[in-house]
């Protein structure tokens, strides 16, 4: 658990994964605009499977597959702000699997 | 006599031809191999931490003798440097950005002070510091600031002909920034190192 929380620290946010945004031009590829599965807007990447993503993010299939931040617990999510949580999502590569990410509450 | 009298005395003696003992008297003395207005092109390599601009360094120099030992060395140089966007906003809403060593442009005109020692051998050392502002420019993010750096550095001079010497130099760049946006003041902290031509007037 203490592995996954710093992996949801405030230091994983960037450009890439994780950055606040109202277009593309705030993130490097993608910007799932501001709504209530994504408060403030979240920078992702598109993916098929999680190796596309950094190490503490999972390639849920969701948007046709992005990369989120993986939790446990939604307290992992708090530090991307108010109306996050952690919520269980298809896994893009094997929507049979289910995984935790971060998500709009 | 002055020792700028003698340095004049010195180039006439060159420029008449007695080439073989002005350089002979050069390893003795300090300006003798310097004229009193020089100017110089450069080319080099800037590097720079967060928000200093590195890349390619272009410069143009003007040198103006003040005494025995020191001139007015003014330079105008531009920097060209890479990298796309790398700016964002955080999720406290903060603007963070992650710049690399050879980002960013830059256009800066400096003031400083080059003293010259005393030969070694083929080359003159010297030693350089003052104050410059520029325009600091991080295009992909559209990040622009007007920085105040701090210059020391040193080098090497070396003469090749009467009027000509070439020059490879290292300076270091310390200052501050003022951006706009929520940026505000950033530090500057950046390295260079080129080498030119130096032509005497």
């Amino acid at each position: 658990m203490i592995v996954l929380v710093a992996a949801c620290g405030d230091d994983g946010v960037s450009r890439a994964v994780g950055a606040r945004c109202d277009t593309e031009r705030d993130c490097d590829e993608r910007c799932l605009a501001p709504s209530t599965a994504y408060p403030d807007g979240f920078c992702s990447l598109s993916c098929e499977s999680s190796d596309a993503c950094p190490s503490d993010a999972t390639c849920a299939d969701v948007e046709g597959g992005v990369c989120l931040f993986s939790c446990v617990f939604p307290e992992d999510c708090a530090f991307l702000g108010p109306g996050w949580t952690c919520r269980e999502q298809d896994l893009r590569v094997d929507p049979s699997r289910k995984v935790k990410v971060c998500l709009g509450a | 006599m002055s020792r700028r009298v003698i340095t004049t005395l010195a180039l006439v003696a060159i420029v008449g031809g007695a080439s073989a003992t002005a350089r002979a008297d050069t390893t003795t003395a300090v300006t003798a191999d310097l004229e009193d207005q020089v100017v110089g092109a450069e080319v080099g390599l800037a590097g720079g931490l967060g928000r200093t601009p590195g890349g390619l360094r272009v410069a143009g120099r003007y040198l103006y003798q003040l005494s025995d030992q020191d001139w007015f060395d003014g330079s105008a140089s531009f920097t060209y440097g890479s990298g796309g966007a790398e700016c964002f906003r955080d999720r406290m809403n903060e603007l963070a950005c992650d710049h690399g060593v050879l980002d960013g442009s830059a256009v800066e005109i400096t003031a400083t002070v080059r003293r010259m020692f005393p030969a070694r051998g083929a080359f003159r050392p010297f030693a350089r510091a003052g104050l410059g502002v520029g325009v600091v420019r991080f295009n992909d993010d559209d990040l622009t600031g007007l920085a105040f750096p701090l210059h020391l550095g040193g080098g090497l001079r070396a003469r090749v002909s009467p009027r000509v010497a070439i020059v490879a130099q290292a300076e270091l760049v310390v200052g501050l920034a003022v951006f706009g946006d929520d940026l505000g003041v950033e530090s500057q902290l950046g390295m260079a190192v080129t080498a030119g031509a130096e032509f005497g007037l």
